[in-house]
């Protein structure tokens, strides 16, 4: 019996292809960096860039470029890993294949918050658009959800879209209200709304981090009972799942990541969306692979984004935000169009 | 062998929002037996089996388990005693047989604990019994109904608990996989201990399977205990409102019901 039981012992409970996918987005991710510090309305070279990076006191003008440019990059790299985990939750709470920050209205939520934070009570600290953001993000998230839950059948996924578009469409209207009265907000907020990672700071970064952390250290808490939650509430509950706490838990922590980031970069779509299915292609289905790794896509997603914007909008630049809509949208259109041939 | 337990409900009154399907139900399982549940379309039985397995919250009334309530044992700590295969849990995207049997291992993980041994073990026993060793990789997607059915009950399996709870394992499962079905979850039985508890729809496979049998009608119990004593002529037409002759299933010698409809009787003297 014993032997028996040897032989069919699946060999290792591991997707089949996490070392590759490691090694592979660790490979990406330092050519992600070294593009995002190379590439821009003035390219710089590798020997400008190694100087400017390892001898900051040589002072020149890439270098300065160069030195510019890295709370950029790491801004957009924890930016981008923070809206994947925040995708990848919100798919996984909803059990909403098409969930994102985005889609669901989260986003315009906590932006229309900052906004009438600035407008209304002169907030200006990173810090204070960071809360206002979450508390926006947060009371979106209830009334999307409230919203598409109404009626006999639940939050089904096509309802929390439309609920989440139609609250979306309503929102960012009373930002543009808010705005196009007073300039001195729009002036101030015509790259933020659009979003935009280039108005990165050392302070902004540190101030951003605390919630990445919590955040991500939530959502690999929860990873195990989400892949239970995912077989349906019933089996969970079955397993010893405590279904709502996970729920909240879960949802918290997608909404102070988004909220975070579209506090300090503005409403940036789709990252949550592209990080999650990437992953879910490649590693399959078991939430404690692909949450985590969400991160790091996002963070390659939006990296690339934000590189490929300041390419193709040389020698001004193009907001990440837009290039990941542009990538984004068909792929949401793809999705929609295959969970109706699944008839969910 | 698995734990005798005492597993009982005291009065339970149970049901959906504002509507109570049972109405102060006393119903106490034979351990290590396999129990089924029989009565007509919305009786309660698949509340009452809910109710036992902790995915409804009784209004009123307890269920326990070995003289405690079931609300007052920890999630995690009754889900390594109890467990339920509902009657349509839902399939993540892309997921294969082996991590979907695994994820029964839920309430023997800790947190951030990888797969023990225990672990492997026993999603490769659950695959062993459930005769599905050989779909390890598959993706669920692309399996029969039968084959599906088999990896959901080795996910259950995995949880490896001293009473399993089944609301209609059977369904949408055309004969031969039913009775393949029901051939499983009596080796289980035999071999183990399992206590099973189950609602069926066919009362002939019902009375064929079950050890003992629990007849509900309108969320009352009606009659309870073997299938030779509880399937009678009078009990079938009670709970379904059925006239019928119960004759010896000639493989089982089990009780059979076979009805008597308004059309095709030749017989009219009962047997």
């Amino acid at each position: 019996m014993n032997n028996l039981i040897e032989k069919q012992v699946p060999k290792r409970h591991l997707p089949k292809h996490l070392i590759i996918v490691l090694v592979a987005s660790i490979i990406l991710l330092c050519l992600c960096v070294v593009a995002s510090l190379a590439f821009g309305a003035r390219f710089v070279s590798w020997n400008e860039l190694l100087t400017g990076l390892f001898h900051p006191e040589i002072e020149s003008f890439s270098s300065s470029v160069v030195q510019e440019r890295i709370p950029r990059t790491i801004f957009s790299l924890l930016c981008g890993a923070a809206l994947g985990v925040s995708g990848a939750l919100m798919q996984s709470v909803t059990r909403n294949p098409i969930a994102d920050p985005s889609i669901l209205g989260v986003n315009t939520g906590a932006a229309l918050f900052v906004v009438c934070g600035i407008a209304f009570f002169q907030i200006s600290s990173a810090a204070e658009y960071i809360w206002f953001a979450i508390v926006g993000a947060m009371l979106t998230a209830i009334f999307v959800y409230g919203i598409g839950s109404m009626g006999s059948s639940g939050a089904t996924p096509l309802k929390l879209v439309l609920a989440g578009a139609a609250t979306s469409a309503a929102l960012s209207s009373l930002v543009s209200a808010i705005m196009l009265s007073r300039t001195y907000v729009m002036d101030q907020f015509r790259f933020w709304q659009v979003g935009s990672v280039g108005s990165a700071n050392w302070n902004l970064i540190l101030t951003f981090l605390p919630f990445l952390v919590v955040g991500i250290l939530l959502a690999i808490m929860t990873a195990s009972a989400l892949n239970a939650l995912a077989l349906g509430d019933e089996v969970a509950t079955g397993q010893g799942v405590r279904t709502g706490m996970i729920r909240l838990i879960a949802a918290f922590a997608g909404v102070i990541l988004c909220g975070a980031a579209t506090a300090l970069a503005g409403p940036i779509g789709f990252v949550g969306l592209l990080a999650m299915h990437l992953m879910r292609l490649i590693l399959g289905a078991d939430l404690r692979f692909t949450i985590p790794m969400s991160a790091i896509s996002g963070a390659v997603i939006l990296t690339i984004a934000d590189i490929a914007g300041r390419i193709i909008g040389s020698p001004g630049e193009l907001e990440a935000g837009v290039v990941t809509a542009f990538i984004g949208a068909p792929l949401l259109i793809f999705l929609a169009i295959r969970m109706k041939v699944r008839s969910l | 062998m698995k734990t005798i337990h005492q597993f009982e409900t005291k009065e339970v009154v149970a049901g959906y929002d504002q509507k109570t399907i049972l109405h102060g139900l006393d119903v106490e399982i034979p351990s290590n037996k396999i129990n089924v549940i029989i009565g007509a379309n919305a009786c309660g039985k698949s509340t009452l089996l809910k109710t036992m397995a902790r995915l409804i919250k009784p209004q009123s009334g307890q269920v326990i388990l070995d003289g405690k309530s079931i609300d007052q044992i920890p999630p995690k700590q009754l889900a390594r005693v109890l467990g339920i295969l509902p009657q349509s849990p839902i399939v993540p995207e892309g997921i294969t047989v082996t991590d979907l049997v695994g994820r029964g291992r839920y309430p023997h993980q800790k947190m951030f604990s990888g797969w023990s041994k225990k672990d492997y073990e026993a999603v490769a026993e659950a695959m062993e019994i459930m005769n599905i060793a050989e779909l390890a990789d598959r993706n669920i997607d692309e399996l029969s109904g039968g084959q599906r059915q088999r990896v959901w009950i080795a996910m259950a399996l995995t949880q490896q608990t001293d009473i399993l709870f089944l609301d209609e394992p059977t369904t949408f499962l055309d004969i031969a996989y039913q009775v393949e079905i029901l051939d499983l979850l009596t080796d289980l039985n035999r071999k183990y201990g399992t206590t099973i508890v189950m609602v069926l729809h066919d009362i002939n496979l019902s009375a064929r399977y079950a050890d003992y049998i629990f007849a509900l009608e309108k969320g009352q119990l009606i009659a309870e205990g073997e299938p030779s004593q509880v399937i009678t002529t009078d009990l079938v037409k009670k709970v379904f409102g059925l006239d019928c002759t119960v004759i010896n299933d000639p493989v089982s010698l089990s009780p059979m019901v076979v009805p008597r409809g308004r059309y095709h009787v030749q017989v009219n003297e009962s047997l």
